[in-house]
This record gives structure tokens, sequence and C-alpha cells, in this order.
């Protein structure tokens, strides 16, 4: 029972990380409808400058938020602008190549810069351990549980409250008919892929104390990423979540029982099978165009 | 020498040498040529092993992009064929068996794995289909790293060094090197071969528009499970050589991710859907990198990956068909002709005057009986209790408002749709009457239809486009080539056999649909709004046309709003109005209803009329 308690309490605190990592991903597919294969290395750019700017000023990794959300959001704002919006008409195959490319040259250029070496950020605190019952967390993990919420929160209020995010959610549904009522397609698209990178980029900066960075640590997370994305229904922020925190407990729960290297095929069998049997997710509807929600 | 050749339009001097070099056959020739000749003139071990590899890869993309390509669908998880084929042959060569055996037991194996994985996913739009092989890969890495008994695990699997060809293990590179050579041309071969096929056509036809490609009766799971299982058989035996080659294999170097990459990005520099693109875009990108790592030796690691990526999107950004379509622009022309119709005279058609239709038999037997159609979507009626029977002979115009659901009932004839409830019921080849479901279904059963918005292979030429309808009829190339070249002449089509179909104009557009539904000969031709979007002129052609179709024993039934062509061709005239059948009869009759007319022109209209 308290093996179970652990195994959820542990579910709960990795799906809200992937939540944090799935949420832009979901966003950038839900408006631009394109598939951001290069989301990892934005998580593994994120985490690297949160150490670089830790280890050279001294200051809580925390701290760097204020530095990598912007900078994250105009990285996002600059590749949609280059490399995606160029390729708008093109077949969808192209866009997908377009965004390989990107997370291969990034991939690369991190190693050729850095090596492949492992960077750990100064846990700064955030590695404290709490008692949560028979559960024994990390502060930072509940930390990053409290913002995944907030996060989820926020943007589901950003979406469905402001003027821009009612124009985002109205280019999702009609791009065409956004248009004609004005919304500047193009600039939203921008926008949009913006924050979806700086959401990623918070998840990376709260991650950063806890969990090495190398040039490799995005690939790690994207699969899962994609996964989460997939089942909880392309576009749909609150179906992401859920879906974040199913896999978060079955990654608990796999890799207890099956043990760290096998419970990757349980993950990725769950995968396979949404995509083959149930491809609009487990929440989200039988029509392609998936709505933000 | 013609207007397209590169000896008018740039160095004068140097245009005959230049276009005898750019020639595709000559270039492929010497470019061949030289993966051998380059590396014995020069003999050193480690250029030889830069063309093995190049070898290796361009028979690796070759062999991706007949799935990749020709099919469209674009796997990240090759490197699983590569990886069983590694495996096979090296634990095979453990237990005394010679990968010139193992080679081909390691392709079946992987052809068959290609299959299971492929079939479930080819539903799957183009990046979960991505998604999806990438994360079957994923699945293979983790078993072979944890399956210790029968891959060794993280240790991978060595095998030891007996020399000799029944080992093609070598201590000099030159056999190695014709064995690769070997491999790839094979794969060249296999690939050039299938491009030329009844295949080739049908995947590019199920690549470009699947739907059309299923109305003209293309099985289009089956062919690309043809195309996925070839594909990976070929990777498969490439991968045995390699493992041979290397005399080790462990699982990070057998399903990796980055190489399954390359492989593709080789594949689209060069031009997806070619045969010798993969080739180019190794040759090309190959040599850059290889050299440039080993000038820059360790210092330089993620170089090679950083320039792939650089390259990858370069190429997306700015030339996304890749070098053959950079090649074939400064080709003499040969078959493809580029009319650019900005600056030439506008196509004009053939005038059919010389055409005289023959005579027109009777009006026969029931060919098609439809019966209490009915469909939903969600809470809108959309098609209510429609029945009508066709004969053979007779053309049968339907007419009605926009949003009528014309359209539906024509989706539920002929396969695309399925009625909540009665029956279609088609007469067959022998006599009696058959219930198809499916689109290709109906195409056996001699149900031809056009689509709305024209749908043709826009990659394809017209030519290749009707060739597509014919395959349904014909086995061989040529007998459909020998086809199509009819019809198009009777459809006024001929001299733009060789253009290619995107460029035609609507009018061109929507008699290559009928073009390609009339190559398979149908019994029932279904016609969805040829005539809209048709200037006056053309008009009166395409009525003369769809009466020679009909006069040589064809039924025909279409939705028309171009009420001249409806007055003049049918025999009866159906008006369908919010789903349901407002008339039948003859065409003067229909048009003088009361019903129709309002339906058409509101209330008022009929009030007025009748004060």
């Amino acid at each position: 029972m308290e093996l179970t308690i652990s195994l959820v309490v542990n579910g709960l605190m990795l799906g809200s990380l992937y939540a944090m990592v799935s949420v832009g991903l979901t966003l950038i597919f839900g408006i631009t409808k394109v598939i951001n294969f290069a989301h990892g290395e934005f998580m593994m750019v994120g985490m690297l400058l949160a150490y670089v700017i830790t280890s050279y000023l001294g200051v809580h990794p925390y701290l760097t938020l204020i530095f990598i959300i912007p900078l994250l959001f105009v990285l996002g704002v600059l590749v949609q602008k280059f490399l995606i919006e160029p390729l708008k008409d093109s077949d969808e195959h192209i866009q997908i190549f377009a965004t390989v490319g990107l997370s291969i040259a990034m991939i690369n250029l991190v190693l050729m810069i850095a090596g492949s070496n492992n960077f750990n950020t100064p846990a700064s605190g955030m590695r404290h351990t709490l008692s949560l019952g028979p559960a024994t967390v990390l502060t930072g993990q509940v930390v990053i549980m409290m913002c995944s919420i907030f996060m989820v929160g926020g943007l589901h209020l950003f979406l469905s409250r402001s003027q821009t995010g009612r124009a985002i959610r109205a280019t999702a549904q009609n791009r065409n008919a956004a248009q004609l009522m004005g919304v500047h397609v193009s600039r939203i698209n921008m926008v949009t892929f913006g924050i979806g990178i700086a959401c990623v980029g918070i998840a990376a900066v709260l991650l950063s104390p806890l969990y090495p960075v190398n040039a490799q640590t995005g690939q790690s997370f994207v699969l899962i990423a994609f996964v989460i994305v997939v089942m909880g229904g392309l576009g749909s922020i609150t179906g992401a979540f859920i879906a974040a925190l199913i896999i978060g407990l079955v990654d608990s729960f796999a890799g207890f029982y099956l043990g760290s290297s096998l419970k990757d095929v349980a993950v990725f069998g769950i995968f396979l099978s949404v995509l083959i049997f149930r491809p609009s997710g487990l929440f989200g509807n039988a029509r392609k165009l998936a709505h933000v929600s | 020498m013609n207007d397209k050749t590169i000896s008018s339009s740039s160095s004068g001097g140097y245009g005959g040498v230049m276009q005898w070099l750019l020639n595709n056959k000559s270039l492929l020739f010497i470019t061949l040529a030289s993966l051998i000749v380059i590396p014995v003139m020069v003999d050193d071990d480690y250029i030889y092993h830069i063309f093995i590899t190049i070898c290796l890869f361009a028979g690796l993309s070759t062999a991706w992009n007949i799935v990749g390509g020709y099919a469209g669908q674009l796997s990240l998880g090759h490197a699983i064929y590569y990886g069983i084929g590694a495996y096979t042959g090296m634990l095979m060569l453990n237990a005394g068996i010679s990968p010139w055996i193992s080679m081909f037991i390691g392709a079946i194996l992987a052809a068959g794995m290609a299959v299971a994985i492929s079939y479930p996913c080819f539903k799957l739009q183009g990046p979960f289909y991505a998604l999806a092989s990438i994360a079957f890969l994923e699945v293979f890495h983790i078993i072979s790293l944890n399956w210790v008994g029968l891959t060794g695990g993280a240790n991978g699997v060595m095998v030891p060094l007996e020399l000799g060809w029944s080992t093609m293990i070598f201590r000099e590179r030159l056999p190695s090197l014709v064995i690769a050579f070997g491999l790839m041309s094979f794969t060249l071969v296999v690939a050039w071969a299938i491009r030329r096929s009844k295949l080739g056509f049908q995947l590019i036809a199920t690549r470009e528009r699947e739907s059309a490609a299923k109305g003209a009766a293309i099985r289009t799971v089956h062919v690309r499970l043809y195309a996925a299982a070839i594909s990976a058989g070929l990777t498969a035996m490439l991968g045995t050589f390699h493992g041979s080659y290397l005399t080790y294999i462990d699982p990070e170097s057998a399903f990796n991710l980055t190489f399954s990459i390359q492989i593709v990005l080789f594949a689209l520099v060069g031009g997806l859907g070619t045969v010798f693109g993969p080739l180019y875009g190794t040759i090309l990108l190959v040599p850059i990198t290889e050299l440039a790592r080993g000038w820059l030796g360790s210092s330089a690691i993620g170089l090679h990956g950083f320039v792939y990526g650089v390259v990858l999107i370069l190429v997306v950004l700015f030339m996304p068909d890749g070098i053959m379509s950079v090649i074939q622009r400064y080709l003499p022309t040969t078959r493809r002709r580029r009319f650019n119709t900005n600056e030439d005279s506008p196509i004009d058609h053939v005038h059919l005057d010389d055409i005289k239709p023959p005579a027109r038999p009777p009006i026969g037997e029931l060919v098609l009986k439809v019966e209490h159609l009915d469909k939903h979507f969600g809470g809108l009626h959309v098609t209510n209790d429609v029945s009508f029977n066709l004969y053979k002979g007779e053309v049968l115009g339907i007419i009605g408002p926009n949003g009528a659901g014309k359209t539906t009932v024509f989706n539920m004839i002929s396969g695309f749709l399925n009625a909540d409830s009665g029956s279609v019921a088609v007469l067959g080849e022998y006599g009696h009457f058959s219930f198809p479901k499916t689109p290709g279904a109906f195409a056996r059963n001699g149900v031809g239809r056009t689509f709305q918005i024209v749908q043709p292979f826009a990659a394809m030429t017209v030519e290749e486009n009707i060739m597509v309808g014919a395959f349904y009829r014909f086995r061989s190339v040529e007998e459909s080539r020998k086809v199509a070249r009819e019809i198009a002449y009777e459809l006024g089509l001929y001299r733009f056999l060789d253009e290619e179909a995107k460029n035609l104009p609507i009018g061109g557009l929507k008699r290559l649909e009928v073009a390609r539904v009339m190559a398979m000969r149908p019994r029932i031709l279904l016609l969805d709004e040829v005539m809209a979007g048709i200037n006056p002129a053309d008009l009166r052609e395409a009525i003369e046309l769809i009466k020679v179709i009909r006069n040589s024993g064809i039924s025909i039934i279409a939705i028309e709003h171009v009420m001249q062509a409806v007055m003049e061709l049918s025999d009866r005239v159906i008006v369908i109005s919010s789903g349901e059948i407002l008339a039948q009869g003859k065409p003067e009759e229909v048009v003088k209803n009361e019903a129709v007319i309002e339906a058409y022109l509101g209330k008022e209209v009929t009030d007025a009329s009748t004060e």
C-alpha cells in the first residue's frame, strides 16, 4: 500500500513535469498545425541556459526565468516566422523535415560547442526532500507540480478570456474565417509558437536543478511529449494535462515493475495503441481539427 | 536543338559539353563508374571506406525511397530493417552460415516485419506515421538492449575474423567495395523497375490522391504493403553486408534514429520519388561530412550532424524537390515538356468536329437500382428516401439547389459514403446484381466517377494519369499506355500527353478526370459537375463529348447546374432538394414543375407567376 502511494505520488510528480513540456507542443500543433519535432531541443537549450546563468551569476536557477522566458518566446517567434511560415503551403512531409532538421542542427550545435558532457545546475535547495505520507518527494518536484497547474490554468484563462486568446482559438478553428474577422493569422501563429516554446522554457528552468542536461536530453523528453499530445488529443490543453498525468503514472509503475530500461516499452506500447485505435486521442474529437480548450 | 536546352539559355560555347554532361544517362554512368574507379585509383584505405559508405547509404536511401518517395509513407524508423538484417547476418555467421544466405533470410524477416508494422499504421496521416515509425524503432532498440540471450545486449555481437568471400570479411577494402557497389546497383535496378511498372504508377497515384486512386480500383493498402516489404527487404540485405564489413553490431548503432534520419535526408536532398535522386543526394552529402570529420578529427564531434541539420533546413526551404528537379530543369527536353501557360498561347482545344458520334443504340436494361437511400450527418437529414433507376445507355441528370445533397447521393452510389439505410444494386458482368460497399468494389463493378473538385495526380503527366485508370483493365504498361493515348485523342488531350497534370487549365483537368475514368471502361459513369466553369465554346464540345460516351453504350448520371447541358443531354431528370427527390421525369416536364421552380427561385416567384 505504501509502495502504491509512493508510486502514485511519484507518477503525479512526473506527470506534471511532462504536462509542462507537452502543453506547449499541443498548443503549437493546435494552432499552427505543425508538429514541432524540435520541441525537446528547446527544452534542452532552456536547461543549458539555466545552467550557464546560474553558474556564472550565482543566482537561484528560478531567477533565470526572467531572462529565459522572453528569450525562448522570441526564439519560438523566429522559428515560426522563418522556418514554418514559408512552408505553410508545402506538403506535410516538407514541414516534418523542417523541424526534424532544426532538431538535428540544434543537438549537434550543442555537441560542437559543449561536447557530450552532462551539466548539472546547482540544486539551490530544490533537492531537499519532503515527506508526503509514505512518499518522499523533492521540493523542486512540488514546485513543478504547482507550476504545471498554474500553467494549464493560466493558459486556459488566457485563451478563453483575453482578446489574443480568442484570436488564437479562432485561428485554430478556422483560419480563413479568422482572417476575415481581421485576425492577423501569421502574427497569431508567431505568438502561439512563442508561447509554446516559452512554456517549455519554464519547464526547463524548473527542471534544471533536479536533472542533468546534455545535448541529447531533449530527445528523451520529446517522444514522451508526443505520446501525451496524441493521447490528449492534438490541440487540447486539458487533454494534454490529463494524459500527462496518466503517462506519468504509467512511467512510475512500469519503471518499478518492469525496470527502467523496459518501461519505455510500456509507454510506447500505449502510444502505438492510441495511434492505431484512437488517433483522435482519448479526449480529442473525431474531427481532425481539434479545438484548443 | 529546341528552345528548352541549356545551350540557348546560358553560356553558348560550353553548351554542347554541359548538355552532354547533364544528359541523364551520361551523368548516371559517370557517377556510377566513378564510385569504383576513383577509390581504386587512389588506393587509400580511408578513401575506400568513404566510397563504401557512399554505396551503402545510396542503397539504403534508394530502398527507403520506394516506400517513402513512391508511396509517400514517411518512415523515420527504417533503421529497424537495417538492424534486422545486420543482426541476422552476424548471428548466423556466428553459427557458421554465410551472409550470402542469411542476407535473404534477413530480407524475408524484415519484409514480414514491415508488413506487420505498416498495415495498422497506413491510415495515419503523415506526421503521425512518422511518429509511429519512430516509436517502433525505439521499441526495437529497447528490446535488443534487453534480450541479451539473443542479441548480446549492449555488448553487441562480434564475428570471428574469418577472411574470405563466403564471410564477406576481407583485409583489403576493394572486395567490400565491390559487394557494396553490387548491392547498391541491385537496389537501383529494383527501384527503377518498380518506377516504370504498374506498381510504380499505382504507388504514386496512391501517394498523390488516395481517394482518386481508390476510385480507379487501385488496392491502395496492398500496393503500399508491397512497397514496404520490398523496401525493408533491400534495406536488410544492405544491413547484413554492413554487419560483416564492420564485424561488429550493437543496438546503439543498429537501431539508431539518427541513422534513420540520415537515410531520409539523402533521399530528400536528391529528390523524393525519383529513381536516382537518393544516389545523387548521398554522393553530394556523404563526402563533405566524412572528409570534414577526417580533417578535424575528434574536435569535430557534432559537426557532421550539424551540417546535415542545416542542409535539411536549407533544402526544405529552397529546394524541396531535391537535386533531381534542378538537374531536370536543365535537361534537354526529352519526355517532360514544360509549357508555361503564361508565356505560350493559352492551351486551345482540339475541335471535335471530325469525330462523328456513332449511332445511338436504344436504351436497354436496368443497370443501377437505388432504393430508399437514407443518410444523416448527426442531426442533419441529408438524404431522405431517395430511390431511382438507371438504364443502359441513358443519361440521367440530377439537378437541384446548392447543398441539396446531390454529391452525397453520388458518394453513396460510388462507395465513398455508406448510407444509413437503403440499397444500391449494380448490374454486374454476368447479369446479376451486386451490392458493392467500397470505392474499389464499385469500380470493379463498372461504376466510374469524377469528382466535383477535380483530383488529378498532379505530379504525373496527362498520359500517366490516364494510364492509372487503364491499369484497371490492362496488365502491362505498354497496353495501358496505348489505351491512354487513344482515349486522350478521343477527348482532345492528345497534344498534352507529356504535360504535367498540374499545368492544365481547369477545362483540361476536367477532361482529364473523365479520361481517367473512361480508361477503366466503366459501364456506368458518374459525372459530378463536369461542365462547371467552362466557357460557352468549350461547352458545345463538352456536350458532344458526352454524346460520344453515351452512344458507346455507357450509362451516365450527371450532376449539373448548366441547364443547357441538362436539357440537351438528359433522357430523364431527377430534382433533389433538401435531400429529397422533388420530381422525376423528362427534362421539359420537370422544369415546368411548380415545386421545382419554388425550390430554385423561392415561393414569391411561384406565387407571382400563378397570379
